[in-house]
């Protein structure tokens, strides 16, 4: 009977909501659209000197508009699209622009984390409300200060809630989730409990901040041995960090090590590492578009964020709650 | 006073600080294995008057990136004051709504440069006279031109351009493009003393992009032009295409020699080969776009914006 009524909102013409993409994830963008019965319309073309150009041929007035656009690689254009279709979007008289991005670039700086630098995260968020969006909702930012940043509504939803369905089809046995690095505990803490583990583990690492993106597995704390091991994190980027603690966990006896994370950017030697690891599987989202050789990679799995992203595209639209039904 | 430099451009933030009997404030720039970027100052700004040079022409959206972050940087660790000198301004050709539906992305930039409290803006030749009245903050808008007229009116540039450097501007006129480069071509005029002038008419398809010129507009008649040494001035050489067709048109029409004065060298696709294979004799830009090394042609000379910058950041 819902459904019948929902037909029925989505096939009036002048629907109260539109659906924009930018060129960052495109089939994701189509995904969602489907479930939402409606179409994604991409505005974005480029000028010959590399300028990026907004044309929303739709008509906005008084719609709530979702601008569809993950800031992963090229992190700087894909910013600046979504920044040029929320002032076209504005422009056209939108009665709401909602930002809606899967994976968030440089949400890892967060903070002065050394003197003199920039606040990265911030400024790309206070870019986005200055050119007119009024909301952001994000999948599994890296940390969830960074809402702060703006003072205009920003939520967050988890991959968990995708990736779950697919762990539990795992069948893992004698189960222990363990957290790559310290800063991960409190999530593996929130997939144990879910996966309803036997136990869990934290890999200690020390990072040097002067050092780009390197990283050394020094120990861990917890029981591994003869167990079924998940990895879980946010993000792997160059997965020098998860390919250690996989390889120690591992050396320490696990019957398996899978991982589980939420963003694959899968850059500079990750899938080499991946698949020289003792990782059995990577289970991955798609909030960044997957490249082909990521889709070739044996060990790797995608799962879609297509109907979590639309609940809650849905769920916005219609002023429902997003915490009490979507966040685990 | 702390001058910090980009990535876009370093050849002119170098040679101003030269000019300013000064160096570049230490600043580093890291690179993520996925791309992303993280700049950080190397040097204490707090309580100083902090400049940061960044041109934001291709790749505009990196530059101007980068240009955002610095500012936070310079803003968060207490700089007094911060001028933008962006010589050239990515986005400006997007001034306006051209079609219902379109992005002011010229806007969008100006608007997160007043955020994030950039206290000046110091740019060159903007495509539009309008460009400056979108500014909140106090912008000083430089023109190369005078810079062009001094090169025009020079020994060295006349005996390039005829036997009888003495009368040289008694055959010469300016040309514009387009209809739309009036107001610079009549200033260029004066600085002159008044040589005539004319323009090409361009004809643009909103839908495709492709330009065609066939015909001439202003107040010197066609039937005039044979015999004349023409000099075409526009603020950018984006594609090459207006310059060479216009640079055609007027070719056959009778004009023995054709030379182009453009401010900045944007070069997309492939304007040096267009350029340099085209009846255009010689091309004049300045160094406000850092020409690279795969983009010079023999054709090419670059005349240098250093000294109007730091006569500019002086006062």
């Amino acid at each position: 009977m819902a459904e019948q009524n929902n037909d029925k909102v989505y096939s009036e013409k002048a629907r109260d909501f539109i659906l924009l993409t930018g060129r960052a994830n495109q089939p994701l963008a189509e995904s969602i659209g489907k479930i939402l019965k409606t179409g994604v319309t991409c505005p974005i073309s480029i000028f010959s000197d590399g300028e990026i150009r907004v044309r929303i041929e739709p008509n906005l007035r008084r719609r709530k508009v979702f601008l569809i656009q993950s800031t992963s690689s090229p992190v700087n254009d894909h910013i600046m699209e979504l920044a040029l279709m929320a002032d076209a979007a504005r422009r056209a008289n939108a009665s709401e622009i909602t930002a809606v991005i899967p994976y968030y670039g440089y949400a890892r700086q967060d903070r002065k984390e050394m003197s003199r630098v920039p606040i990265s995260s911030s400024a790309v968020a206070s870019l986005l409300v200055n050119a007119g969006i009024n909301r952001i909702l994000t999948l599994d930012i890296h940390t969830e200060q960074t809402e702060g940043a703006i003072s205009e509504p920003w939520d967050n939803v988890y991959g968990s809630y995708s990736l779950l369905p697919a762990l539990k089809d795992r069948k893992m046995q004698n189960l222990v989730v363990a957290s790559p690095d310290k800063g991960g505990f409190l999530r593996a803490a929130g997939y144990a409990k879910l996966l309803q583990a036997e136990g869990m583990a934290i890999a200690y690492k020390d990072r040097d901040l002067s050092v780009n993106n390197i990283s050394e597995t020094v120990n861990i704390i917890g029981e591994v041995k003869d167990k079924d091991v998940l990895l879980v994190d946010d993000m792997i980027d160059t997965a020098g960090t998860i390919v250690h603690a996989a390889n120690f966990i591992k050396e320490r006896g696990a019957r398996s090590v899978r991982v589980a994370a939420t963003h694959g950017l899968f850059s500079g030697e990750a899938l080499k590492r991946i698949s020289d690891s003792a990782i059995e599987e990577m289970i991955i989202t798609d909030s960044i578009k997957p490249r082909q050789e990521v889709l070739n990679n044996k060990k790797i799995s995608i799962v879609t964020v297509a109907p979590l992203i639309a609940e809650a595209i849905r769920r916005i639209r219609t002023g429902e709650s997003i915490s009490q039904a979507l966040i685990l | 006073m702390q001058l910090f430099s980009g990535s876009s451009n370093k050849p002119l933030a170098e040679e101003i600080v030269k000019t300013l009997g000064t160096e570049l404030s230490p600043i580093e720039t890291m690179i993520f294995p996925d791309g992303e970027r993280r700049v950080k100052l190397n040097t204490s700004v707090l309580e100083e008057d902090t400049v940061v040079i960044q041109s934001t022409n291709t790749p505009v959206d990196q530059n101007y990136i980068e240009l955002f972050f610095i500012i936070d940087a310079l803003k968060r660790s207490g700089a007094k004051s911060v001028t933008a000198v962006i010589p050239y301004l990515g986005y400006q050709r997007q001034d306006h709504v051209f079609r219902d539906g379109e992005v002011v992305s010229l806007e969008v930039m100006i608007r997160f440069l007043e955020s994030l409290k950039v206290d000046k803006v110091i740019a060159f030749d903007l495509h539009s006279i309008k460009i400056p009245e979108l500014f909140q903050i106090p912008i000083t808008h430089l023109s190369a031109l005078p810079l062009f007229a001094e090169r025009i009116q020079s020994k060295a540039f006349n005996a390039l351009v005829t036997d009888n450097p003495e009368e040289f501007l008694k055959d010469t006129i300016l040309v514009s493009p387009d209809m739309g480069g009036l107001r610079r071509i009549e200033q260029m005029a004066e600085m002159l003393g008044n040589i005539p002038w004319i323009a090409t008419v361009k004809d643009r398809d909103l839908q495709s992009g492709d330009i065609s010129i066939k015909q001439f507009d202003g107040p010197l008649p066609p039937s005039e032009l044979p015999g004349k040494r023409a000099l075409i001035v526009d603020d950018m050489i984006s594609s090459g295409g207006t310059m060479v067709q216009s640079a055609q048109l007027l070719k056959d029409n009778g004009v023995v020699s054709c030379d182009v004065f453009a401010t900045h060298a944007i070069f997309s696709e492939e304007a040096p080969e267009l350029l340099q294979d085209s009846n255009i004799d010689r091309v004049y830009v300045t160094d406000t776009v850092a020409v690279p090394e795969e983009k010079l042609f023999p054709k090419l000379h670059i005349l240098s914006v250093v000294e109007m910058i730091a006569k500019a950041l002086k006062a």
